[in-house]
């Protein structure tokens, strides 16, 4: 009896472990994407899932990076476009594009992104702050927390928070 | 040891079964409220639930909240062994209520987080006097008086033995230094610690917790206790340890006839009487005194109560077999299953299905089946929420009670339907509007004695409380006998506050007129009462109404009393919708507000030149919105004579809209559109189709007010 309750108790030590692991190995990863010619990241962490594009709804009279709503098994979200959040040209949806959808501080969003590039690993000091006194900052920069340099290509990271929250002067009441 | 022990789920079961416990108790209360005297039965009841609450406060160590259960206990242990005739029963019945109310005032602290502090002593002390009097009462007939009901508050002093066969027996007697303060204290310490090795024990003084001046008696006598345990003398000593302030630790064998027989001078039943007299003067002396000794109890209760409650359990006390369940998960479940039923529709009208030539018999037996069982867990889901307004109708009683007596009205309630069921998100949110009406008919609708007697009416008043259920809609309705609504005099009050314009008294239909008193900041009673009248009301009752898709009707006949109606959706959750489609959107309104389509022709479009357009239908004129142009969508009919006309009401107030083309009616599960996407003007929520597809559902009030306003 004793030893089987140790035995579960030890399994449970595991687990316990394997879970700090999990955090662990979430740490520094960034799921990238391509909108356009760059690449963007987001931490991992936020990400819930990723799916392939659907049907909009669309809402009408709301920011028009907003795109509508969709349906996850059940749940309704909001899907934001996230060339036009950039105040980029928007793009047509293909087969390609994909749906990521992630939690931010219990709001759930999908974000529409070209395509889906692949998982990095980013040391932290890798990390360059995004150069600051661009007079352009107003756009996109501000979505963007650090640059990262992988192989030959710089990878802009994004922070997620800024990018649902709503700052945009132009939004509609 | 307590500081780990995790209290929440002790905790959350003893709030629930406490809330449980106090409606039963109410229950019980009130329905006896008009008999002389309470019943064999209910006496009982009262003691129990008395006695079960002082039990598990005792274990959660809410001090107030058991000593307030055990002096009702007591009353109640005392009706039930002499019983006494000539109980005030109307005073009983008070101090059932008072003590029920502090309990529940308690609860409320706790559940906010709040330590619950209410003082007691004012209430103890009341039903202490009450008690005493019922029990002069007897002893001036000569009858025998019972024995005192000796319960102990929790077993500071006494622990279950767990009956085990090599017992030894000691008497131990601690001795303190002279100069040594809060001996009791210290005591207890020790006793705690020998809680842990022996099997049972017994000491000297008894009331070393609750009574301070304890302390100098130990310092003056020494600390005695009586040890039976399996341990041996070196065991104890270690237990006891080296307290500092101890002078010195005796410890001798003795009988187990010695141990049985207990401190002579000082018997068990002895020092309860001791231990609540010395309760209340400190509870009258020393309230502020900080630390009080009983802070110190925490661990101590912990372990001895703990062993009760394990002595308790295999009492099957379960009259019914409930679980709670989260909400969350109740709609994740939902989710699901409306999940399930759109997959069911996506698998059974397959295109693949659709080849021609394709036996499908067995299939579609298969599907059928299907098909019956996601029904029915539709139907279960749906039947999960719903619950008997029993509870809400309940708490009406108690309240009519108390407003009625405060006021010196002779008031019944009489209850039907109290069964009917309601979703549970309903159901909270119609307490509080159907509190203040029940108010508003024992202030402002019946009358008082006096003038009930000159209009040969019952002296009595009576309230009539009714739940139905009709045409998918529950009719909860507040009746009363009183005197009714003035027509005149609510007429002249709305227009003297200036609620309505100018317009005459016969340009209103009776009900028109009722419902001013619904308007904000209209108030008929000129006394502002305590219970009810400062204008604001039922304004607020209206909005609350209002928020769940219901609505208030009032009906009054003056002299005969009035009739409040409220008019509520069985659910939340689910409305009947018409699903329609402009361009490439589909919107969903719901059924009730809609009045007639109607396919028009271009000459019944009237259009003013700011460009606001009007529909003429049999010489009536409505606002007319085109839904495309409201909301900024392409490619839809243009044509007036291509699409369709619906229109809609809200609270007698009109609009047409226009739309592309009617798909079809259906049950729709209400969704809120995500907080993320701010709010649109005129959609209310949104809906999943059949297909998987989204629908935005209109909100009527929304687009009217948005007409008005351009």
């Amino acid at each position: 009896m004793a030893e089987e309750l140790m035995d579960v108790l030890n399994e449970a030590d595991e687990l316990d472990e394997a879970e700090d692991l999990g955090e662990d190995t979430q740490k520094g990863k960034f799921m990238t994407f391509r909108i356009g010619e760059k690449c963007y990241g987001i931490a991992i962490n936020y990400v819930s899932e990723i799916i392939g594009a659907q049907s909009i709804t669309p809402v009408p009279e709301v920011e028009d990076y907003i795109k509508g709503l969709i349906n996850i098994r059940g749940k309704i979200i909001p899907v934001i476009d996230v060339k036009v959040r950039f105040q980029e040209e928007p793009f047509d949806y293909t087969d390609r594009t994909c749906i990521i959808v992630i939690d931010v501080k219990s709001t759930t969003v999908g974000l529409i992104v070209e395509q889906i590039a692949d998982v990095i690993t980013v040391d932290e000091k890798s990390i360059i702050p995004p150069p600051s006194l661009n007079p352009n900052s107003y756009g996109r920069d501000r979505y963007v927390f650090g640059l990262v340099r992988v192989v030959d290509e710089v990878k802009l990271l994004l922070d997620p928070e800024k990018l649902i929250r709503d700052e945009d002067p132009t939004m509609l009441e | 040891m307590a500081e780990d022990f995790n209290t929440d789920s002790m905790l959350d079961m003893f709030l629930y079964e406490s809330d449980q416990l106090l409606g039963e108790l109410q229950n019980t209360v009130l329905e006896k409220k008009d008999e002389d005297c309470f019943d064999e039965t209910s006496i009982n009841e009262i003691f129990r639930v008395m006695h079960t609450i002082k039990g598990s406060s005792g274990i959660m160590m809410y001090e107030n909240i058991t000593k307030v259960s055990h002096k009702l206990e007591d009353v109640f242990y005392y009706l039930r062994e002499s019983h006494p005739e000539n109980v005030p029963h109307l005073e009983l019945v008070d101090h059932v209520l008072d003590v029920a109310d502090f309990i529940t005032g308690e609860l409320d602290k706790i559940k906010e987080g709040e330590t619950p502090d209410g003082d007691e002593t004012k209430i103890v002390e009341d039903i202490d006097k009450f008690l005493k009097r019922l029990k002069s009462g007897v002893e001036e007939k000569g009858e025998e008086l019972p024995p005192e009901n000796t319960y102990v508050a929790p077993s500071q002093f006494y622990i279950a033995p767990t009956g085990s066969e090599s017992n030894k027996y000691f008497k131990a007697s601690i001795y303190y230094r002279s100069d040594t303060e809060m001996c009791n204290i210290r005591a207890y310490t020790a006793v705690y610690s020998l809680k842990e090795v022996v099997e049972d024990l017994e000491y000297m003084p008894g009331d070393i917790i609750t009574n301070e001046d304890s302390g100098a008696v130990i310092l003056e006598d020494g600390f005695h206790m009586l040890i039976k345990c399996q341990c041996s003398k070196d065991d104890i000593v270690n237990a006891i340890g080296d307290t500092s302030g101890m002078d010195r630790v005796e410890i001798n064998d003795c009988t187990q006839q010695e141990f049985e027989m207990g401190f002579h001078d000082h018997g068990p039943e002895h020092i309860v009487i001791e231990m609540e007299e010395k309760d209340k003067e400190e509870d009258n002396k020393g309230k502020k005194k900080a630390p009080q000794p009983g802070d110190y109890v925490i661990k101590g209760k912990e372990t001895g109560k703990g062993k009760k409650l394990a002595k308790s359990q295999p009492k099957p006390s379960h009259k019914q077999s409930y679980i709670s369940v989260n909400v969350e998960k109740m709609d994740a479940l939902m989710d699901m299953i409306g999940e399930l039923v759109i997959s069911e529709a996506v698998v059974l009208q397959n295109p693949d299905l659709k080849v021609p030539g394709l036996d499908l018999t067995n299939f579609q037996k298969a599907a059928g089946q299907l098909a019956k069982i996601t029904t029915e867990l539709q139907d279960v889901i749906m039947s999960m929420r719903m619950m008997p307004l029993t509870n809400t109708f309940q708490k009406m009683n108690r309240i009519v009670f108390d407003t009625s007596r405060k006021l010196g009205k002779d008031i019944e309630l009489e209850v039907i339907g109290e069964n009917t069921e309601v979703d549970k998100n309903i159901i909270e949110h119609i307490s509080d509007p159907l509190m203040h009406l029940i108010r508003n008919s024992v202030d402002h609708g019946i009358e008082d004695k006096e003038d009930r007697i000159a209009a040969g009416k019952n002296p009595r008043g009576k309230i009539t409380l009714e739940a139905k259920n009709e045409g998918g809609k529950v009719y909860i309705i507040v009746r009363d006998d009183g005197k009714g609504l003035n027509k005149q005099v609510l007429y002249n009050k709305a227009r003297n506050n200036g609620l309505i314009g100018n317009r005459p008294m016969s340009d209103y239909t009776d009900r028109e007129i009722y419902q001013f008193i619904t308007y904000a900041g209209f108030s008929t009673k000129e006394q502002v009462t305590e219970l009810s009248g400062r204008g604001v009301g039922m304004d607020v009752v209206v909005k609350n109404i209002q928020a769940i898709g219901g609505k208030l009707e009032i009906d009054s006949m003056e002299g005969a009393g009035s009739e409040m109606t409220m008019k509520i959706p069985l659910t939340l959750a689910i409305i009947n919708g018409i699903v329609m489609q402009v361009a490439s959107s589909t919107f969903v309104i719901e059924t009730n507000a809609v009045k007639e389509f109607v396919r028009i022709t271009r000459e019944m479009i009237v259009k003013e030149p700011n460009g606001e357009e009007y529909v003429m239908l049999r010489g009536e004129c409505y606002p007319f919105i085109r839904l495309n142009e409201f909301y900024h969508l392409s490619d839809n009919v243009t044509d007036i004579e291509d699409g369709i006309v619906v229109l809609l009401e809200h609270e007698n107030k009109y609009v047409s809209v226009f739309i592309d083309q009617l798909i079809a009616e259906q049950e729709i599960v209400v969704k809120p559109i995500p907080s993320y996407v701010k709010r649109v003007r005129g959609i209310s929520g949104c809906t999943q189709l059949g297909d998987g597809s989204i629908a935005l559902i209109l909100d009527i009030a929304g687009l009217i007010a948005g007409q008005e306003r351009s």
